[in-house]
């Protein structure tokens, strides 16, 4: 079992440290990444991220490449540039398909060519992410699209102490009963489905609330901070996490 | 060599072209006359040949030779030809030497060659004539010079050569006039539009009367021409905007990280100055989001995406989603929606527009405040109103926020809130419904629909 670098090294930065190491926690068995991107200064940005946060990465420069590599190296997930030269990222992807590679891929798309095409890749289960984004983002992206929830049959899903019974509709930390609006409920089900995983506001919003657009107030953070309350008791342990400038996370333990 | 320029034209061609049909046509017509003339004269004449053989070979032979006498005696012109021939052939009376040869006895009328000895000299003619054998043996001939045809054709030519010549005269200088006065236009409009072309965004082509094909053409041009003239100063005015917005914060990054960069002496200060240097950049990008997404929904033409959508299930969602905020701010926020009523359009985009409204009613309503969402009907049309106790939108900022990139002087220094107001008013463009900002006191918006259930 490889130890990761967020794990064990110095994190690069000190008030971003707790949550890299917590994020890297998950990554003990080495997921392998291929990225390709065309940028070559992006492209080192993005893999000694990545490489801090335990991850194998694989960097091609064009399509062509990236379409052997992939081919060759079987990546665990794929970041991929919809502009590339010699073949187009989308392109790369529909080939990989056609071979019944069902390699999750994160594409990266210019802020004003996010077409239908880009905008079907959520419904597949890839993931997209427009330029410029956060490094965060992208993390937090990549490491959901590694851990995709199994589709399970299970009614009741249980997180430490916290217990959601999908039917009754109900939840309980303990013995307590936690009383909880509808969209509340929604919010826990999907922060409970991706315990000790980094869910940023935009992942939130579009997934919870099927939202496309980015609202003006901060409209995460009030629901987060409602649901919050409920959750973590006055002399509980706190369970969900705010990470500062990033996200939130639900953790399982102490 | 080159040839002038109306001559190569368009316009010089069809000229010439309809010069040379009506040509032709007036020369087959002018043919078609001759023949029918011709035809008719030729068989009057042989008609009054045969009434004179008859009227001769009806008189006593004694009387023949005075009769060929006295009308070849009326015959002035000189084109009457009677002639007596006895049984030998020998010419007992008249104006023929002997009896043509192709003239066969008692036929019908033909035209035959002759010699006619003249004072000159000898002649060739051709005349039409008839013979006929008397019953005492004598053969008599009658026949007639056939000149008027010749005559015709001489007046038909004239008339071909007073009337056709002129006409195609009067064809080809009408079809150079045209083409040059044509040609003299589209030079005009070339320097108008080479002027426009070099910056002169005021420049119009000219125009004389509306009914006219070619200033209808420039007003309709010049009618697109005023629209884009408007476009561009307003993308002018977009321009410096984005430019004004995007500058403050780059700004204040740059100054956070050049201070930082001399000033900090620990890595937590050093930590300070590069979140703030992050917070100007975010700031930056999300206005060019906002400007890429309005741009987006106003180029968008997809209305083959539009669906029914329900309006009262959308706005409880809307409520829904707003309602933790407007508790933080101690504002009522309730929906007030009794009739389900559905629209034509987009559902994402709608659902942004309220959510758009009743973010900017709970930002401007002081605490304590009320903001509403209303679904009502009135007529054919569907209404969606939000409703808040603020302060309200000003006379003057009323009419500025529906015009196209107008960002209010007020806002603009708010992140993500310059541009909302404009992106609603976008999505309703789109959609072909109507936006009105009523007066104070009190904030109202409407979205004014279609009902779509009624057509």
């Amino acid at each position: 079992m490889a130890l990761s670098a967020g794990e064990t090294g110095v994190p690069k930065r000190a008030g971003e440290g707790a949550a890299k190491a917590d994020a890297a926690i998950e990554n003990e068995l080495m997921a392998k990444v291929l990225l390709i991107e065309d940028d070559r200064e992006t492209a080192e940005e993005i893999t000694s991220e990545l490489t801090d946060r335990g991850f194998e990465v694989e960097w091609a420069a064009d399509g062509i490449e990236g379409l052997g590599k992939a081919r060759s190296t079987r990546p665990d997930a794929m970041i991929v540039d919809r502009l590339l030269p010699g073949m187009d990222g989308l392109t790369v992807i529909e080939a990989l398909r056609k071979d019944q590679m069902r390699t999750p891929v994160l594409v990266l798309s210019a802020l004003g060519a996010v077409d239908d095409r880009v905008r079907g890749l959520r419904m597949g289960g890839d993931d997209y992410l427009t330029k410029p984004f956060a490094i965060v983002e992208l993390v937090a992206r990549i490491e959901a699209l590694l851990r995709r929830p199994a589709e399970s049959r299970e009614t009741t899903l249980r997180v430490g102490a916290l217990e959601l019974d999908l039917i009754e509709r109900t939840a309980k930390r303990g013995d307590r009963a936690i009383d909880l609006l509808p969209r509340e409920f929604r919010l826990l089900e999907y922060m409970m489905q991706r315990s000790d995983q980094l869910l940023t506001r935009a992942m939130l919003l579009e997934e919870v609330w099927n939202y496309k657009f980015v609202p003006a107030t901060n409209l995460v953070d009030v629901h987060m901070g409602r649901l919050r309350h409920k959750v973590d008791g006055p002399d509980e342990v706190p369970m969900i996490h705010n990470v500062r400038g990033a996200g939130f996370i639900l953790r399982t333990g102490s | 060599m080159r040839q002038p320029q109306f001559i190569r034209s368009n316009t010089f061609h069809w000229a010439l072209a309809v010069a040379a049909v009506f040509a032709i046509f007036v020369i087959v017509l002018f043919g078609f006359i001759y023949w029918k003339t011709d035809d008719y004269l030729i068989a009057r004449s042989d008609k009054m040949i045969s009434r004179q053989l008859d009227f001769i070979a009806a008189l006593p032979a004694d009387r023949r030779i005075d009769a060929i006498g006295q009308h070849l005696g009326e015959d002035s012109r000189g084109v009457q030809y009677a002639a007596l021939f006895d049984a030998g052939g020998r010419t007992i009376a008249g104006n023929l030497e002997r009896i043509p040869p192709e003239l066969k006895m008692n036929d019908i009328v033909r035209s035959v060659p002759i010699v006619r000895t003249l004072p000159s000299g000898q002649e060739r003619r051709e005349i039409r004539a008839i013979a006929r054998r008397m019953p005492n043996g004598d053969a008599l001939v009658m026949g007639r010079e056939v000149d008027e045809a010749r005559e015709i054709s001489h007046v038909v030519g004239q008339a071909l050569a007073l009337g056709l010549l002129p006409a195609f005269l009067l064809c080809l200088l009408a079809g150079a006039w045209l083409s040059m006065r044509a040609q003299k236009r589209v030079e005009e409009v070339n320097q108008r539009v080479q002027r426009i072309i070099a910056g002169d965004l005021r420049e119009r082509l000219p125009h004389r009367n509306v009914d006219e094909p070619f200033s209808r053409l420039a007003v309709i041009v010049n009618g697109m021409l005023d629209e884009m003239e408007t476009m561009i100063h307003a993308l002018e005015g977009v321009g410096n905007d984005i430019a004004h917005d995007l500058r403050t914060p780059l700004t204040r990054a740059r100054l956070a990280l050049e201070r930082g960069r001399t000033n900090a002496t620990s890595l937590e200060q050093l930590q300070a100055v590069a979140d703030k240097a992050i917070a100007g950049i975010d700031q930056s990008l999300s206005i060019i989001t906002a400007l890429l997404r309005l741009a987006e929904i106003e180029n968008s033409r997809r209305s083959a995406g539009f669906g029914n959508v329900m309006l009262q299930e959308m706005l409880r969602e809307v409520c829904d989603l707003y309602e933790p905020i407007a508790e933080n701010k101690n504002i009522a926020l309730r929906v007030e929606a009794s009739h389900r009523l559905g629209v034509r359009g987009d559902r994402d985009l709608l659902f942004e527009a309220v959510a758009n409204l009743v973010d900017n009613a709970i930002k401007f309503t002081p605490e304590g405040g009320k903001v509403g969402i209303e679904l009502s009907r009135a007529g054919q049309e569907i209404v969606v109103s939000v409703t808040d106790s603020g302060c309200g939108i000003s006379e003057r900022e009323r009419e500025a926020v529906l015009r196209r990139f107008y960002r209010s002087d007020k806002i603009r220094n708010t992140p993500g809130v310059g541009l909302g107001l404009n992106l609603v008013a976008a999505i309703v463009r789109l959609h072909g419904f109507r936006l009105v900002i009523h007066a104070g006191p009190g904030g109202r918006v409407d979205i004014v629909c279609f009902d779509s259930q009624q057509g």
